[in-house]
């Protein structure tokens, strides 16, 4: 269980694993290219919650399914 | 361009790790023609050089708008290919395994897809002059990763392939 302050911890910087939140679920997205540096395509950090951004992404939720889920953002 | 709600500088990284990918493409590509040899290698080699040709156009292309919005290149190779927006593609260990070799290609493409639409999505009515050029990017793009997708047996893509000249849509940048 992740509040939103715990999961900013893992922003991929300076060696933190980079975990994104999306529905309610929390991943792990530390192995991906995409995230290199806690940065998805320049816009987007890793320690947030994604679930809005998403539907502006030129890609769907499917992309993220791939990956671990590692828990679950408290409300 | 600020004031219609663009952040320039992010724009600018956006078409530089796109045109840092795009030369990658193109250098794995003309590694890949260089193996693609055997029946089945021939067949795929006409779209892979027709992809090779038109990924150094959008490099091309990309580089002039890059500089206009007061952005720059790095200043060597390396650094160019490590702030790529895609994954830099490699030969399969087994470079007569064509299978192997068209994943890596429609991945490549489908990742240009998603890069070039969100770029086109960031611009649309704010800057027309990179909306224009992302645009005619993703349409060709759009083209490559049918041909693979194709290749590959994931259903008919109802293209066809270039007839006469390389870039229909990106060529009016490189003029």
């Amino acid at each position: 269980m992740f509040t939103k302050e715990e999961l900013s911890r893992y922003n991929g910087k300076e060696g933190a694993p980079a975990y994104v939140a999306y529905n309610g679920k929390v991943y792990d997205v530390t192995g991906s290219f995409h995230w290199k540096g806690g940065k998805h395509h320049v816009l987007h950090d890793a320690g947030q919650d994604l679930t809005e951004s998403i539907g502006r992404a030129p890609h769907t939720a499917e992309l993220l399914e791939k990956f671990p889920v590692v828990g679950v953002l408290r409300g | 361009m600020e004031r219609t709600g663009i952040n320039v500088d992010q724009l600018v990284e956006l078409l530089v790790k796109n045109a840092a990918a795009e030369l990658t493409t193109y250098y794995y590509y003309t590694i890949l023609r260089v193996n693609l040899i055997g029946l089945q290698g021939e067949g795929i080699k006409e779209i892979a050089e027709t992809a090779r040709i038109e990924d150094r156009n959008h490099f091309e292309a990309l580089v002039p708008r890059i500089y206009e919005l007061g952005g720059k290149l790095p200043g060597n190779m390396k650094d160019f290919h490590d702030i790529s927006a895609c994954p830099p593609a490699s030969l399969p260990e087994d470079p007569t395994d064509i299978k192997a070799m068209l994943t890596v290609l429609v991945e490549a493409e489908r990742c240009a897809v998603r890069g070039y639409t969100h770029i086109c999505n960031l611009t649309a009515g704010k800057d027309h002059r990179t909306y224009d050029l992302a645009q005619a990017i993703l349409n060709e793009e759009i083209e490559h990763e049918s041909w693979f997708s194709e290749f590959l047996g994931e259903g008919p893509s109802g293209h066809y392939l270039r007839r006469g000249e390389t870039s229909p849509f990106v060529s009016k940048f490189l003029k």
